[in-house]
This record gives C-alpha cells, sequence and structure tokens, in this order.
C-alpha cells in the first residue's frame, strides 16, 4: 500500500505555510460538510419525532379505522398492529430455520469454492429491491390465488434470510475450531456436535442477526403492497387472510387530504421507528455480550 | 482463546473408513437443500420475472427499454421503459452526487476532528436516520419536505441557476423528481457515511503515523493514506448507495408526481421504474400492461443486480488486497 | 454492560406486556363482534365513500364483515379477474377483452354519482363557471394560468389571480378518469385524436396522485391545482369545484339534481348492462355532464354466493337510501336500472 504523494517533493518545507492553508481549509470544509449532513439529519429526525410524539394517543393501538367517516367517531389502527405483529412474527419464523441451515451448510459442511459462491449469492439476493421480491411473489403465489399474510411474510422473509444466514455464518466462523475438534475426538457425531455444541455457542450471535434482520423488514412496504395490501377495517390475527400493516397503512394515509390521516401516520410512524431503534440497539447490546461469550471471556 | 484458533475453517474430513452415520447425512442433506434454495432463489426471481413478462418481451423485444412512451389507453397501447429508465438514473445519481461529499465529509469530521464529546451523539444520529422507514421518509418527504420546496427553494434555486437547463421552472406541486432527489439522497447518506466512517477507522495506525512522522498535515495524511488505503471500499459503498437508491420505489413514489417523459428540468415530475410499477400494479388493465410493468421490474432487477455484483467483487478484491479472509477472519 | 443490558431487558418486557395487552383489550370488543362471513372486495374510488357507509349495516343485518379496498377501477377488474377478491367496483364498463379475461362475470349497475372538478383558489368563490372545450384545453396543459381570457370569459365579474394551473390526475387506473376522459373526448375534437379516454391516458400535464383521495390530498395542498374526483371527495375536504356548462347552455353541478337529470338520458342498460350518461343531449336542461353508473363485478358462480346475493340486493335497495347516498351526492338507482340489476344479481349462483 504506497502512500500517494507522500514522497519528497510533496512534502517540501518551503511550501509549508500554503500546505497549512490547504490543510484548514480542507478541515473547514469537513465541518461544514458535516454541519450541513447533521442540520438534515437532525431536521428529518426531529421533524418525524415531534409530529410523531405529539400525534400519539390511545385510540391508535385499540381503535380500527373507519373508511370514509362521515362523523368524527375516534379511529385507529388496531388492525395494523395486530397485521404487522402477525407477518413479521411469522416473517421470522420461516427465514430463522433456513438461514441458520443455509450457515451451519456454508461453514461446517460444504468446500470452500461452494462457501464463497454460495456467499456471493447470499450477497446478492441482499441487494434485491424490495420492490421486486414483492413482484416475485405476486406472480409466484397471488395471482389466482388470493393474497393472505403467510404470502406477505414471505416475501419478507425471503429479504431477511440474507441478514439471518450471514450474520449466522460470520459467528459460526468465531467458534473456536478447538471446540469442534474436542468434541469430535470424544466420538460425538458431527451432526450432534453442530447442534448442541457449535450453535448453542453461536445463539448470541445468531440472535443479533434475526433482530437486525426484523428491524430491516418491520418498516418495509413494497412487497406488503402486493400480497396484504387488500384488507378490512376490522382487527384479525387470521394469518390466511389479508393483514393490514403499519408500512402499508402509513402508505395510504400519507396520499390522503385529510389532516387526521396524517396525524395517524405520523404516530404510527413514530411507534415504528421507536421500535426498529429498540431492535438496533438490542441488537448491538447482544453483539457486544455474545462476542464475550463466544470468545470465551 | 488465541488469534490461531480461529483462522484456519474447519479440516473437511473425508468420511471413508468410518460408519456413515444417519445424523450427519441427515443434517448434511437438509443443510445443503436450504443452501440450495437460497441458491435457487435468485435464479427463480430471475425467471419469474422473465416468465411474467414474456408478454412484454415478445412484442416489444429490448427496444422496450430505451423507448419513451407509456399510452395505456386500450386500442392504442404502446409501452416502454426509457422515461423511467431515465428516471432512475437520473434520481439516482443525482441523489449520489449530493450524497456523497456530506457524507464522507461526515465520516472524515467523525474519524479524524471530531472531539470525543460529539462522535457519539453525531454517530447515534447518522444510525437514527439509517432506521427510518422509507414509508415515513416518503410521509416527510410529502407533508413537510415538499411544501417547503416548492414554495422556497426551487424558485430560489430557479432565480439563481435557471439558466442550466436542470433548473427549469418550478414546479407549482411539492411532488417533483427534485424532491425525490433530495429523499433519496437523505435516504443514502447513512449508508455510504457509516461504512466510510468503518473504513477510515479501519486504516492501520501504521501507516498514518507514518505519514504525520514525515511531516505531513492532516489532510495530506487523509489524501495520500487514509483515502488510498479505503478507495475500494468507498467505492464499493458508493455503488451499494446507488444500488439503494435504485431499488427505492415507495419513498420515491410518494414524491415524485408520476409523469412520463424525458425532459431536463428537475422540478418536473417524472418516475423511476420502481415508483412505477409500485404506483401501477395492482390496477393493470391488461395482460401487456401487467407484462410491461413486470418488464420494467425485470430491467430495475438487472440494474440492481449488476450494482450489487460490482459492489460485492470491489468489496472481495480489496479485503484480499488487505490480507483478510472472507467470513470474519481476521 | 450490565446496566444496559438490565434497561433493554426491563424495557422490552414492559413495552411487549403494554403493547400486547392493549391490542388485545382493542380487540376484544372487535372479535365480540367478529363476523362469520366475509366478504372481500376492492376497485373503484369513486364509490368507496358510499361501500364504505354500507359496512356496518350489512354486518349487522347479515353478520356479513364486508371489507372493501379503494385500488382503483383497474385494480377492481384485476383483483376479480384473478378471484382475489370476492366482488370487484369500476366506474369504467368492462370491455369485451375484459369480460372474457373474468371468465364468467358479470357487470351490474349500483350507483350513480358525478365527478366534480375540483380547484383550490384561495380568496376565490366556489362554483366557478367551466365549459368542456376550456376544460379539455386546461387538462392539455393549453391553458396555464388561472387568469387565462377562456376561463375569465366565462367568469365576468369574477377576479381572477395570476397563478399558475396545476392539474392533478390519477396515476393509477381510474374509473374516474374514464369518466373523465370520456367527457373530454365527447365535447373536445383535440382531446379525443390526441388523447382519447381510458382508465389511465398519457397525460401531458400535472401531478399524479393515487386514488381519488391522492388527487383530493394534491388540490387540497397546492394553490392553484385543479384536480377529479367523485363529489364526495370535494365535499369531506372542503374543496371547491366548478358549475360546468351542459350542452343546454345551463351551468350545472354534480348534486342530486343534476345528476339525475343525467341518468333520465339513458334508461335502458345495453346487453352488458352498461350506461352512458356523460354530456346528455340538450334536452335534458338540468343534467349535470360528468355524471356515471358505477359498477359491481361479479363472478356468475361463487363460493360465497348467498352472502353476495344478500349484499348485492341490500346495496342496490336499501343501500341507495337517504341515510347514506344524500350527504355524499350519490343518487338513487332509477327504477329502469334497479329492475336490470336485481335481476342481474339473482343470476348468481353457487
Amino acid at each position: 500500500m504506497s502512500a500517494q504523494g507522500l514522497s519528497g517533493p510533496g512534502l517540501r518545507l518551503d511550501r509549508l505555510p500554503q500546505r497549512r492553508r490547504v490543510n484548514h481549509l480542507m478541515e473547514a470544509l469537513a465541518w461544514l460538510a458535516a454541519a450541513i449532513g447533521v442540520a438534515i439529519l437532525g431536521v428529518v429526525v426531529w421533524s418525524v419525532a415531534s409530529k410523531g410524539w405529539s400525534e400519539l394517543n390511545l385510540d391508535l393501538l385499540t381503535k380500527s379505522p373507519i373508511q370514509f367517516s362521515l362523523t368524527n367517531a375516534p379511529q385507529g389502527l388496531s388492525n395494523a398492529f395486530a397485521g404487522t405483529l402477525v407477518i413479521v412474527g411469522l416473517a421470522t419464523a420461516m427465514a430463522l430455520p433456513v438461514g441458520i441451515l443455509v450457515a451451519v451448510y456454508l461453514n461446517e459442511f460444504a468446500p470452500p469454492p461452494i462457501r464463497t459462491g454460495v456467499g456471493l449469492v447470499i450477497d446478492v439476493l441482499a441487494g434485491v429491491p424490495a420492490i421486486v421480491v414483492g413482484i416475485f411473489v405476486f406472480v409466484l403465489l397471488v395471482v389466482g390465488h388470493g393474497q393472505s399474510a403467510i404470502k406477505g411474510a414471505f416475501a419478507l422473509a425471503i429479504l431477511m434470510l440474507p441478514f439471518v444466514a450471514r450474520t449466522t455464518m460470520e459467528v459460526l466462523a468465531l467458534v473456536p475450531n478447538a471446540l469442534r475438534e474436542a468434541s469430535l475426538g470424544l466420538g460425538v457425531p458431527h451432526w450432534r456436535t453442530t447442534l448442541s455444541i457449535v450453535l448453542p455457542r453461536a445463539a448470541g450471535g445468531i440472535v443479533t442477526g434475526t433482530v437486525l434482520a426484523v428491524a430491516r423488514v418491520a418498516g418495509e412496504t413494497a412487497p406488503l403492497l402486493f400480497t396484504s395490501s387488500i384488507v378490512g377495517t376490522q382487527t384479525s390475527w387470521n394469518p390466511t387472510h389479508a393483514l393490514q400493516t403499519i408500512p402499508v397503512a402509513i402508505f395510504e394515509l400519507s396520499e390522503s387530504p385529510d389532516p387526521k390521516d396524517h396525524a395517524r401516520a405520523w404516530a404510527a410512524g413514530f411507534i415504528l421507528l421507536l421500535f426498529i431503534l429498540f431492535a438496533s440497539l438490542t441488537a448491538r447490546w447482544l453483539a457486544t455480550r455474545s462476542a464475550r461469550k463466544i470468545a470465551g471471556r | 482463546m488465541s488469534a490461531a484458533d480461529v483462522t484456519a475453517p474447519p479440516t473437511r474430513r473425508p468420511f471413508t473408513g468410518r460408519r456413515v452415520r444417519f445424523g450427519d447425512v441427515a443434517l448434511q442433506v437438509v443443510a445443503g437443500a436450504a443452501a440450495l434454495g437460497a441458491t435457487v432463489l435468485v435464479g427463480l426471481i430471475v425467471w419469474k420475472l422473465v416468465d411474467g413478462s414474456h408478454l412484454a418481451i415478445s412484442k416489444y423485444g429490448l427496444g422496450f427499454v430505451t423507448r419513451v412512451a407509456w399510452n395505456p389507453v386500450i386500442g392504442h397501447e404502446l409501452y416502454g421503459a426509457g422515461s423511467f429508465l431515465f428516471g432512475t438514473v437520473i434520481t439516482s445519481f443525482l441523489a449520489l452526487l449530493v450524497a456523497t461529499p456530506i457524507a464522507i465529509g461526515i465520516a472524515l469530521f467523525l474519524t479524524e476532528l471530531a472531539p470525543r464529546a460529539i462522535q457519539a451523539p453525531v454517530t447515534a444520529l447518522v444510525e437514527t436516520l439509517a432506521a427510518v422507514p422509507s414509508v415515513l421518509i416518503g410521509l416527510w418527504g410529502i407533508l413537510v419536505l415538499g411544501p417547503v420546496l416548492r414554495t422556497d427553494i426551487e424558485p430560489w434555486l430557479h432565480s439563481g441557476l435557471g439558466w442550466i437547463p436542470l433548473f427549469g421552472p418550478p414546479s407549482s406541486a411539492g411532488a417533483s423528481i427534485f424532491t425525490a432527489i433530495v429523499v433519496l439522497a437523505i435516504m443514502i447518506l447513512p449508508i455510504v457515511s457509516s461504512i466510510s466512517r468503518e473504513l477510515f477507522l479501519g486504516v492501520p495506525p501504521e501507516l498514518k503515523e507514518g505519514a504525520l512522522a514525515l511531516g505531513t498535515t492532516r489532510w495530506e495524511t487523509v489524501r495520500g493514506v487514509v483515502f488510498p488505503y479505503a478507495r475500494g471500499g468507498v467505492a464499493a459503498a458508493l455503488i451499494l448507495g446507488l444500488g439503494r437508491a435504485m431499488g427505492e420505489a415507495i419513498a420515491v413514489t410518494q414524491v415524485i408526481g408520476g409523469g412520463v417523459g424525458i425532459h431536463w428540468n428537475i422540478f418536473g415530475t417524472g418516475d423511476t421504474l420502481g415508483s412505477k410499477v409500485a404506483e401501477s400494479y395492482q390496477g393493470a388493465s391488461t395482460n401487456l400492461q401487467s407484462a410491461s410493468l413486470i418488464y420494467l421490474g425485470l430491467v430495475l432487477l438487472v440494474l440492481s443486480l449488476g450494482a450489487n455484483i460490482a459492489a460485492q467483487v470491489i468489496v472481495r478484491r480489496v479485503a484480499r488486497r488487505h490480507g483478510v479472509t472472507r467470513g470474519g477472519h481476521a | 454492560m450490565p446496566k444496559l443490558g438490565t434497561s433493554i431487558r426491563i424495557i422490552s418486557a414492559v413495552a411487549a406486556a403494554a403493547l400486547l395487552s392493549v391490542v388485545v383489550a382493542g380487540t376484544a370488543d372487535a372479535k365480540a363482534a367478529h363476523q362469520a362471513t366475509t366478504l372481500s372486495g376492492a376497485g373503484s374510488t369513486f364509490v368507496q365513500p358510499l361501500v364504505a357507509q354500507w359496512i356496518s349495516p350489512i354486518g349487522a343485518a347479515y353478520g356479513i364483515e364486508l371489507q372493501y379496498s379503494g385500488i382503483g377501477s383497474g385494480g377492481g377488474v384485476a383483483a376479480i379477474t384473478s378471484r382475489t377478491v370476492d366482488f370487484g367496483a369500476s366506474d369504467a364498463p368492462l370491455t369485451p377483452d375484459q369480460f372474457a379475461a373474468c371468465n364468467g362475470c358479470e357487470q351490474i349497475p349500483w350507483a350513480l354519482g358525478g365527478t366534480a372538478i375540483m380547484y383550490n383558489l384561495p380568496g376565490v368563490k366556489n362554483l366557478l363557471h367551466m365549459d368542456g372545450p376550456t376544460l379539455a384545453k386546461i387538462f392539455m396543459g393549453q391553458i396555464t394560468k388561472w387568469d387565462d381570457p377562456a376561463i375569465a370569459k366565462l367568469n365576468k365579474g369574477v377576479s381572477l389571480p395570476s397563478t399558475a394551473i396545476t392539474i392533478a390526475h390519477r396515476s393509477d387506473n381510474s374509473g374516474t378518469t374514464y369518466n373523465l376522459t370520456d367527457y373530454l373526448s365527447s365535447v373536445s375534437p383535440a382531446w379525443s385524436s390526441q388523447l382519447g379516454r381510458g382508465v389511465a391516458v398519457n397525460w401531458p400535464v400535472g401531478v399524479g396522485g393515487k386514488g381519488s383521495s391522492g388527487v383530493a390530498g394534491i388540490v387540497s395542498s397546492t394553490p392553484g391545482a385543479i384536480g377529479y374526483a367523485d363529489v364526495a371527495y370535494s365535499l369531506a375536504n372542503h374543496l371547491k369545484y366548478f358549475s360546468i356548462k351542459n350542452r343546454s347552455g345551463k351551468f350545472t353541478t354534480p348534486g342530486a339534481r343534476g345528476i339525475l337529470s343525467a341518468a333520465t338520458s339513458d334508461q335502458k342498460p345495453a346487453a352488458d348492462n352498461s350506461l352512458s350518461i356523460v354530456n346528455p343531449p340538450k334536452k335534458y336542461a338540468n343534467a349535470y355532464p360528468i355524471s356515471t353508473f358505477t359498477y359491481v363485478i361479479v363472478p356468475f358462480q361463487s363460493g360465497k354466493a348467498t352472502d353476495l346475493k344478500h349484499f348485492l340486493f341490500w346495496a342496490v335497495t336499501k343501500g341507495q337510501t337517504g341515510p347514506y347516498t344524500a350527504k355524499l351526492r350519490f343518487v338513487p338507482l332509477p327504477k329502469s336500472v334497479l329492475v336490470v340489476a336485481e335481476k342481474a344479481i339473482a343470476k348468481i349462483h353457487s
């Protein structure tokens, strides 16, 4: 790694005042860029947080929405909260075992060329846009058969899979080899070693990856537009029906002319944001904790 | 536990001469099936999209990709991706152009200049923004950003820079390509910034100290040591950010205004591949229109895959050059 | 970091318990009222305000939980064609190709309303005058400012600002678009040849909104905007709308009288049950020229035939009465249309 431009003639002492000036200019620009960036980010986060906070009320969670209400009866988004819990829960149930199995195969069984190859494919899968996944699941499962929460969960599971698989792989690789060899040396079968010794040791990291994946998909709208958007206003926990979700509800409310709809959208969005932030924070805490555990400290 | 235990991958043990246990085979088969399924998934996605759009592919061929037309009137139907491809390219690249200097500036600021006390809150702010779902940013774009752009920023830009065709007459509604660019820039800022920051932090201190010992100023160190070292990673981060911007459909469809046609005025309305699909797919009135919309999705998929694969290749090449093997060992 | 860990544990436990209990408590009474059958429908946002009023009475009368999603008429046709829903709703009648694709469906007129041309012009009165050719020019982008002579001529004595006109149109496939473009095609040869009529056209200018409420949203937030949607949306959002010059020269509004008068211009549904009442001839002196029937699309054969028939019979009779329609400016179906509708509903079988 050669340092460029740092050979003799570039560092002339007689040019020091000039070089210092350039340095100050660059530092000022960096401060400026940071200030602009922080200002923009701050404005966005502040406006989302303050609008959301001011519109929070309990009705949001306990009342169903009323379409085109002519009275001012209280309404909320209870169907969306229930639906989100069901769909994200189902998606996690689908993605977690498959992700772990993929990581187990790649890390414990696969020869290196397959590991790099499939690893590349998994990383590529992570880059497929959510809307394309939505079209895919629509064409595969919904056309001719109808929407349902399960199909929506399947679409979200596809988005979660690369995260779970990748983090599980990295965490499995961190489990010390000596552990595996000791177990095999004692006569424990390979499969038993993997399931009872390696996986539990990596459990913290696996949970971290899952929580991160959940944070990622909790706010996804596009795949659900195609798979679970023709919904009723009553709260339902039935996964064979299409269920309303918070992101889709926010999407629909955002284009409405009614300021009361906007208020509910901000409030629901605020709760969603808090949930995602909380999940990310938890994941980070779990990561530090499990890294310590795996290394044996 | 020493580092040496962690470097080598588990050795592959041939099972000859040993009794093959059912459990081993079972686990390998099941796990292998999962891996196979995951691999096949990408191919399946491509195939299903090709299959779903074959009506449009057979009717329009590759000319669809560049044709600027979208006439859904029955009897005069004519579809093409050109207008939306233009929209995707112009919004993503301009968003990247806007976001990159700020993102790298923030990353440099955090790694080189910021006092300890400011580092944590600023980092937290960047990560918080990364956590905001796109639909919420779209909501903000419609209700907060759009009106501000329409009443203040766009007329100001037009009066100052109106001689550049990009900054034509300001839009009268808040929805425009410009709003979409700002929204996308805000969305990719955290990604590029976080990755750049990690890269800058990962520059071996000996390299920087060596440069400083030679008497360089801090900027010269950054220019001569940090940037070249992190160059590949930052390139990958930019491409990832670009891919993210190209694939974003929801926030864009909320703020872009739904127009067809190629025009350079970014204050006009437009549409991208993703946002067009998001807004029209549910109600496609003919099979040809559905197939054309899926064709749009296919074009988008090809673009994103291209960007993603390019980023992955760069990342792996950089990792190899820095002596890091993939899989978390290092 | 034991402190962080403990706080995270506590927060997640409390939050989860709170969230779950609140949602479950909130759904407890919904569950109590949870209906035996669900009828799901999707489509026209034009008729959505009316269908929304039917949800609770249908539940009370028959124990049917009615679900309706306003995704646009095009979406409704697509949804019922792929049997994603039990019924679809469209303001634009089905084409022969769509009938074929739907494979054994019929369309039944089930509501009658008018498309208002709404505008946002602070400080200017409601019910400005407008006529067909001028409206066509506005939507084609040939008239760009409110103080254009063509508009001023229709509104002598009104002081119009020089604000730019922003067009708000539908970005999704819309029966309301069909209604408007049908009207514009019949009053403007230029529109007819360049743009035609359809659930979506190649709009030369303007901003797209999703659904009728999306268009209403753009109009209500953009001074100088003009958009189109069922009149119920203008009323709900306190938006002004034009009174349009009909063929007899009178300026009419999308109210009960104007819509009913337009409806008398076509009393006999065609073989496929469609009716066209756009721009009626001048003997219908009070007609509002942008009125339309709207249709429910059902398969002849359905697993939920009994419930569908209960719902639809109720919809075309009790559902047309004052408490549901008056405030939204829907007009009860004329007798001749009602007879045809009921005959069509009776054809649904399991």
